[in-house]
């Protein structure tokens, strides 16, 4: 992490450490308490007082949970090559659109990307009847395809992040190429690709979590039950379960969030970079 | 145009035509729609019949549409301050010069991550009346002043209490408060180091230096994701969703716009409605940005960048 | 090899909504002849690098024809022109080795690869690239400035293009290395024998490379000439101050008859101190014609003496003036000093510290270098 406030450095720390830890405690008691639930007994989870620590870890809850959601595993696999599909989908077609809005000058081009950041201001629940009775009329409800096709259609958001980035791209360079011989397509392939590696890392990751998070989505164009997401899956297990099989239900949201943290931890740097700049730009 | 240009502006097209493609089909095609649609009475199952401006006449006298608005704008109104304060007090506090400032940002940071399906069905067990662990929490003071003062006082059955539901909500979203908290700490990062030190030499002491440089410089990170967080919290629909397991919670306590669009879409099946309850969260949505961008304009410093 | 040649050349960037558009260049033609070495030249924004870049092809021209070797390039894309260009950051792809940066176009121009492993083979050895470290394998980031600047060379040498574009080549290099890469730059030239366009705002890289300088200013060409003729012979007032350091002594005054000579008169409310050289001769014939109007003359600062240097000074070209500042620069001495109306500097050979702040010097002037300027359109009087 870069350096700190250059004053506090001199002065005294403790009111801060103090706090921090504080707040850690508050930030991570919800961590620990599900996975403590997800541990114990059934009866243990409705004790008064709270039982902090189950009287013996029941391993055996995590197996149960997935047995008790239903084909866990297919919902795993939906979930993941739907998360595979958009990043691949997403950063295609994203770099190609931020390439035409930042290295290329036509004429329009600053208009028309404002018009790009415009459509960030359009959240989904406003766009969703037309776009299901679209996907009625082409067929696609009940199957993946309303749930992938979009994202080789890029997202605002991520052209925007990859514009910033390739803007950075000195202009030299671009022209290098093109007295070296490249076409525009290979300056993007050869030249541009290769060097926005870290923001290509930070798109994908932010479009697995946001396809592996989404709920909405599946909600409304899914329709059979083997069809549906982990996400989709636990909820309709929650219904089911209505706030009784806590234990499992604490199994399954550990579960889902298991495979996010793993991410973060493999790749916290881009995480960390790619969420910085999109306020700062 | 020359020939150069005429090329450029081929190969432009050319490159974001993806994109084109998005906007035509998923954006500029069901705005539109809508419009249509909410002028529409329309199930789906059959084609949309045009009945004027019935849809609009009914919502205006619609009690469950005023209420959502209600609940809505109240979410907004206290959600974005109260995270706004945590994020900037957790951002500064991560910026002081403590060992072990990567393991509190990540402490800080993972709950941002956890999947809404996950953090909501979490909450609902944490925000638990009789065995949740926040009610543990928090008897804990109140007994201390239930016996100092005399009071009875009883921590809440949150989220099966009309008037505690939305403040679970709000709770479970300051949780969450990590990847602002994220884009705060690069703020003030950005901030020069010699600001700090001219504003000491001035004789300015913390508190100053926080009002007077920092929240100054921070202000166009804040201005950013005050308008992210009015976005996001106006659409707020998958959170409470899960958190009353697929209704609205105890007296419709819990029920958004987006929840009631979603309800009068796939629940009722009357699509017309349910556009035109999608046409007022847009202009409510366009409206705000543009008072904030308003407001925002004059007392944003864009500086020492 | 190849002749470029410039016609009428003009360049205007579109002006955003309602304001007009910006022209760059206006009107500029001149002819790179085979194996030349031709340098532009002008302060920052002069159109010097806007006409390079439309030679390369990089830049729209608005109007105008640009030729090499006879052929009408306007519309042919950059790749097919067949020119190298080394940037002014060097623009190395930083995701390839030294080796591939150089290789690279040859690789999109499916040359064989035993041809290009000669080829970049040679060039590196040309440009020192193998000793005493072998640099092909490493990547842009782990050379100093110096090596990449050599490595920007090379990819341009291995094309063995028809022409050579430089574009501020030694700006980022710092003032030792700057010297070093000039001289080396001037020895390419003559190993390849090769057509070269080079764009600078330093003017003793102009002076030091150029077989002739084109000096720009304003998106105008204001002289197309060598080097010393530029020097020498400016062709107006605009190249007479840009080209030479310190700048040339300009002083506005008129002339008027003295005798069977001309004198030069300087304009200026005081009398005190006021300069007046006297012409005879051939400068005294040429002169003759603008008796009584005004003009600006121009003498370069080494064509001041301090008068006491001198074994007989000519007491027509002699004058008074009172010393401002002093500034030692080693071999020799700058001395500022004040006319009647103007400020005048004279490089003087170093010696005692003789000349004292606000004291009055004698100073005699080479009349022979003097050039005089038209006041009203600043083009010298021939």
């Amino acid at each position: 992490m870069p350096d700190a406030d250059p004053i506090a450095r001199r002065g005294n720390r403790w009111p801060a450490v103090l706090l921090l830890i504080g707040f850690s405690i508050v930030f991570i008691l919800p961590f620990a308490w599900m996975i403590s639930t997800s541990l114990k007994p059934l009866n243990e989870t409705m004790v008064l007082p709270p039982k902090w620590l189950p009287s013996e870890p029941q391993w055996q809850n995590y197996p149960d949970a997935m047995r008790a959601m239903g084909p866990f595993w297919l919902h795993a696999r939906n979930s993941l090559m739907l998360a595979l599909l958009n990043v691949v989908g997403t950063v295609v077609s994203s770099a190609l659109v931020a390439y035409g809005f930042s290295r290329i000058e036509w004429r329009g081009r600053d208009s028309v990307f404002l018009l790009l950041l415009a459509t960030m201001m359009i959240p989904f629940p406003v766009i969703m009847i037309p776009v299901y009775t679209l996907f009625r009329e082409l067929g696609w409800i009940g199957t993946f395809k309303p749930l992938w096709v979009p994202a080789f259609l890029a997202g605002a958001f991520n052209v925007f992040l990859l514009r910033q980035f390739f803007l950075g791209i000195p202009r030299d360079l671009t022209e290098a190429a093109r007295m070296d011989g490249c076409g525009e397509f290979r300056i993007f392939w050869q030249i541009i690709l290769p060097l926005a590696k870290p923001a290509l890392l930070t798109v994908a990751l932010f479009q697995f979590m946001a396809t592996w998070n989404d709920f909405l989505g599946p909600l409304i164009f899914l329709v059979r039950q083997e069809q549906f997401t982990l996400a989709l899956g636990l909820q309709n297990f929650q219904s089911a379960f209505g706030g009784t099989a806590w234990h499992w239900l604490m199994a399954g949201s550990t579960l889902v969030i298991l495979p996010v943290v793993v991410l973060f931890f493999l790749a916290q740097r881009a995480f960390i970079r790619g969420i910085s700049t999109t306020g700062l730009k | 145009m020359n020939r150069g240009e005429k090329t450029r502006l081929r190969h432009g097209l050319l490159f974001i035509s993806p994109w084109l493609v998005g906007f035509g089909a998923l954006t500029a095609y069901p705005l539109l729609a809508s419009l249509w649609f909410s002028l529409c009475d329309y199930s789906v199952l059959s084609d949309p019949v045009y009945i004027g401006a019935e849809n609009y006449r009914e919502l205006v006298q619609d009690e469950v549409f005023w209420l959502a608005l209600r609940n809505t704008f109240f979410f907004a109104a206290v959600s974005i301050p109260l995270s706004t304060v945590l994020a900037i007090g957790l951002a500064v506090l991560l910026n002081q010069p403590v060992r072990g400032r990567g393991i509190y940002r990540t402490i800080f940071f993972l709950p941002s991550l956890v999947p809404a399906i996950s953090l909501a069905i979490l909450w609902q067990w944490l925000l638990n009346g009789s065995v949740g662990l926040v009610n543990e929490v928090i008897q804990w003071p109140l007994r201390a002043i239930n016996a100092v003062a005399g009071t009875a006082l009883k921590p809440p059955d949150w989220l099966n209490d009309p008037s505690w539901a939305i403040w679970g909500l709000v709770l479970t979203g300051l949780w969450g408060v990590g990847n602002a908290m994220i884009i705060y700490l690069a703020g003030l990062q950005e901030i020069p180091a010699e600001l700090y030190e001219a504003a000491e030499m001035d004789g300015a002491g913390p508190w100053q230096r926080f009002c007077h440089v920092t929240l100054p410089l921070l202000t166009p990170v804040i201005f950013f994701n005050v308008i992210m967080g009015l976005i996001g919290s106006l659409q707020t629909f998958a959170v409470p969703y899960i958190l009353t397991n697929g209704a609205d919670g105890p007296g419709r306590s819990l029920l958004f716009l987006a929840t009631y669009i979603y309800q009068s879409a796939f629940d009722y099946w009357n699509m017309g409605y349910a556009a035109a309850l999608a046409l007022v969260l847009f202009l409510l949505i366009l409206g705000l940005t543009l008072v904030v961008v308003r407001f925002g304009e004059k007392r944003v410093h864009y500086a020492g960048r | 090899m190849a002749e470029i040649t410039v016609e009428n050349l003009r360049k205007v960037y579109p002006g955003s909504k309602g304001q007009p558009g910006k022209v760059a260049v206006e009107g500029a033609s001149f002819t790179i002849r085979d194996k030349e070495f031709m340098v532009l030249v002008g302060p920052s924004g002069c159109g010097k690098t806007t006409t390079l870049r439309m030679i390369a092809g990089l830049e729209d021209i608005t109007s105008g024809t640009i030729r090499i070797d006879g052929r009408v390039v306007n519309d042919i894309p950059p790749k097919d022109r067949d020119l190298a260009m080394v940037f002014q950051n060097y623009a190395l792809y930083p995701h390839m080795s030294v080796y591939r940066n150089m290789a690279y176009a040859l690789e999109l121009r499916r040359v064989p690869k035993r041809v290009i492993r000669d080829r970049v083979g040679k060039a590196a050895k040309l440009l020192g690239l193998l000793e005493p470290d072998d640099l092909l394998e490493r990547k842009p980031k782990a050379l100093s400035g110096g090596q990449r600047q050599r490595v920007a060379l090379g990819r341009a040498i291995v094309r063995e293009p028809k022409a050579f574009l430089f574009d501020e080549p030694l700006s980022n290099l710092d003032a030792k290395m700057r010297v070093e890469t000039r001289a080396e730059l001037s020895r390419l030239h003559r190993t390849l024998e090769a057509t070269m366009v080079y764009v600078t705002h330093d003017q003793i890289e102009a002076m030091t490379l150029a077989d002739r300088i084109v000096v720009m200013n304003e998106g105008r060409i204001q002289q197309i000439a060598p080097p010393l003729e530029v020097y020498h012979r400016p062709a107006n007032l605009f190249v007479a101050s840009f080209i030479g350091s310190p700048r040339i002594n300009t002083v506005s005054g008129r002339i008027e008859r003295d005798g069977d000579g001309m004198a030069f008169v300087e304009k200026s409310e005081r009398s005190e101190h006021r300069l007046r050289l006297v012409f005879t001769g051939d400068e005294a014939r040429m002169l003759a014609s603008r008796d009584g109007q005004e003009v600006v003359l121009g003498l370069r600062p080494e064509h001041l003496s301090d008068a006491r240097d001198l074994s007989a000074p000519d007491p027509r070209a002699t004058f008074e003036a009172r010393i401002d500042v002093v500034e030692p620069v080693g071999p020799e001495t700058w001395i500022y000093a004040r006319t009647a109306g103007h400020q005048l500097i004279a490089r003087v050979p170093h010696a005692e510290p003789r000349a004292d702040i606000g004291h009055t010097l004698r100073f005699t002037a080479e009349l022979s270098r003097a050039r005089f300027f038209d006041p009203a359109t600043g083009l010298a009087i021939c």
